[in-house]
């Protein structure tokens, strides 16, 4: 049966997370994962994680899935060293050298392609399985030819996201948020956070929500007030689908919402895999419509705001 | 021989026309944003044989690039593209994508690869992976700085290209911006990416090409070349695609003439006339800020610090 697999921003999110129902977490390393540091976690943060995912016969994944510099490979190598001593053998990696290396430094760890590697076809899945991972994530807008296909012929295991965004450009290979700004945070570690480069392990401004206008060129206004698509999904249709076709996990993405809602979210997907697994020939979606309808508007509420805040801090000097 | 290498992309017949190629080492052919770009020498492999000869005969390399996100419906066309880049005795792939370069190498690497700038490059490691699937050229992402790109250079044992001068590529979709109905029967396809268009909010500007999304300002290492040339990088990357014939060629004999100074060694300074073009051709402004830790559209620099609003 297909693993849910949902976000851990904070300890308390990894326990609402297991508590709510997911088969695994992952958790970003302080200043290597996709996200800012405040929805990441430091190595004791992770091990306490760990315990808490082991102690109930559950996985835990931590995310290394950012793209360093050269001279950061050291650091990656000492830091899940550290978490490989304390017991961690789940990683989430983008960086293909740096998953040799972790591969061939132990063997025994178990490797993600995360879906910053834009895994959009077949000799993707291929290149990253020969690279190190025995997983990988599909591009969130991947068919579902391409999905059979890689669950037919790869020989590695599939990962979709059901709750995420559909990017305006391809995730993982977009740079415009650190065009319009980009810093740099070290840590005590000697990592720098890359702040405004998402694949880097800052943040993304989400600069692609803001009003655009297309202008011509001579200046002419072609068209005002436009956006560059960038939309939140929710999918619950095609969770029988995913089960049928042997979909290896079902990942709900969202490490910078609220506890409560990503609670509510791993409860909601648990009860409708369990629902369509016990009864997979008279299970129908309507009855669940109404429910996912209102985690819906309160994930959009605190996605506005989210986004309100992001683009505003890439003005500030 | 000079010991380094210029090199421009052109998209299609219609881009080379009118260019001057005489500035270039080299020639990259073909646009990775879109197979519907008209003339596309990545899509339209009857052209090839010709073009590459030409360039060859002119004493010029000629690569071929690849499509930079390729579903896997387009991945018939990438193995019919690389048999035919082969055929044609091209010089080397461009390559973006993993995919693709897994599949050259099962061909058993008929082709040497150059990873592109969609290929995410950042470390020495990937760039080690990419080799021993057959590249010998990696071109970093943009947001690799100059300081991270040389320790890359000593590490990986490949050739690393620099993006000098043009607008830098920021991302790639595979639905096309500029129009409202499927690419099939929108008569704007395709036109529409022929053609200029910006993208503004508050103090950004962007270029969309459809596909793909471009800065506003044109990434310019003109006062820098000598310390590219210290620091060892011996391939420079003009980005010519949609831009005019014009650009190309005025911009890549300033680039030739300044690049000749730089490895002459000795005091470098900029012409009038080489500050003049780049900026003419620059209607958003200069940047460069990637390439020094900062922001991609800001410009580090002493000399065309004007031609940016933000410096």
């Amino acid at each position: 049966m297909a693993e849910l697999l949902a976000s851990g921003g904070s300890m308390e999110m990894v326990r609402a997370a297991f508590d709510n129902g997911a088969d695994a977490v992952y958790v970003g390393a302080t200043g290597w994962s996709r996200r800012r540091a405040e929805f990441e976690m430091d190595d004791a943060a992770i091990v306490e994680a760990q315990r808490y995912a082991r102690s109930a016969g559950k996985i835990l994944r931590v995310a290394f899935n950012t793209l360093p510099a050269s001279s950061e490979v050291p650091l990656f190598m000492a830091r899940t060293d550290a978490l490989y001593a304390a017991g961690v053998r789940d990683f989430i990696l983008t960086d293909p050298g740096l998953m040799m290396a972790l591969k061939n430094r132990h063997p025994d760890t178990i490797l993600h392609a995360s879906v910053g590697c834009t895994i959009i076809n077949i000799q993707d899945a291929l290149f990253y399985k020969e690279a190190g991972a025995s997983q990988v994530v599909a591009e969130c807008r991947m068919g579902k030819a391409t999905m059979r296909r890689i669950k037919a012929e790869a020989g590695v295991g599939l990962e979709v996201l059901v709750h995420a965004t559909t990017c305006y450009t391809l995730l993982g290979r977009c740079t415009m948020s650190s065009y319009t700004k980009h810093g740099h945070k070290v840590d005590a570690s000697g990592k720098d956070h890359f702040p405004g480069s998402p694949n880097r392990g800052g943040l993304c401004y989400r600069i692609c929500l803001t009003d655009w206008d297309q202008v011509g060129a001579t200046g002419e206004i072609e068209a005002s007030g436009v956006e560059l698509p960038n939309r939140a999904y929710f999918l619950a249709d095609d969770i029988p689908y995913l089960i049928d076709h042997g979909v290896d996990t079902i990942k709900i993405q969202g490490r910078e919402y609220s506890v409560p809602l990503v609670g509510r979210m791993v409860r909601f997907y648990r009860d409708l895999i369990d629902a369509c697994v016990r009864d997979r020939a008279g299970f129908r979606m309507d009855p669940w419509r109404e429910r996912m309808a209102r985690i819906v508007a309160d994930r959009d509420a605190e996605r506005r705001d989210k986004t309100a805040g992001l683009i505003s801090e890439s003005l500030d000097r | 021989m000079h010991g380094y290498e210029l090199i421009v992309s052109v998209a299609s017949p219609g881009e080379l026309e009118g260019t001057d190629l005489s500035p270039y080492d080299a020639v990259c052919l073909g646009s990775p944003y879109c197979r519907r770009v008209e003339g596309n020498y990545a899509e339209a492999l009857d052209l090839l044989p010709g073009v590459v000869s030409r360039l060859h005969a002119a004493g010029k390399r000629a690569y071929v690039t690849t499509p930079a996100g390729p579903r896997e419906a387009d991945l018939p066309h990438v193995g019919r593209l690389v048999d035919a880049a082969a055929a044609a005795g091209a010089d080397a792939l461009e390559i973006h994508n993993m995919g693709v370069l897994r599949m050259l190498r099962e061909k058993g690497g008929p082709v040497p690869a150059h990873m592109g700038a969609y290929a995410n490059v950042y470390t020495h490691l990937a760039a080690g992976v990419m080799r021993d699937a057959g590249a010998v050229r990696v071109r970093p992402n943009a947001e690799v700085s100059l300081e991270e790109m040389a320790i890359l250079a000593r590490e990986a044992g490949v050739e690393v290209e620099v993006l000098v001068h043009g607008k830098i590529p920021l991302g790639i979709t595979d639905r096309c911006f500029l129009l409202t109905e499927p690419e099939e029967s929108d008569p704007k396809c395709p036109p529409a990416c022929g053609e200029v268009h910006w993208l503004t909010s508050r103090q950004w500007v962007l270029k969309t090409v459809g596909k793909g999304v471009l800065s506003g300002r044109d990434m310019c290492l003109l006062e820098h070349l000598p310390r590219l040339v210290a620091d060892g990088f011996r391939v420079f990357r003009i980005e010519g695609l949609y831009e005019t014939a014009a650009y190309r060629s005025e911009i890549g004999a300033v680039y030739r003439e300044a690049l000749a100074r730089a490895f002459a060694g000795g005091s470098f300074a900029l012409e009038d006339r080489w500050a003049d073009a780049a900026r003419r051709h620059a209607p958003r402004g200069l940047c460069n800020g990637y390439s020094f830790g900062t922001a991609g559209r800001t410009y580090v620099g002493t000399v065309l610090q004007d031609a940016n609003s933000e410096v």
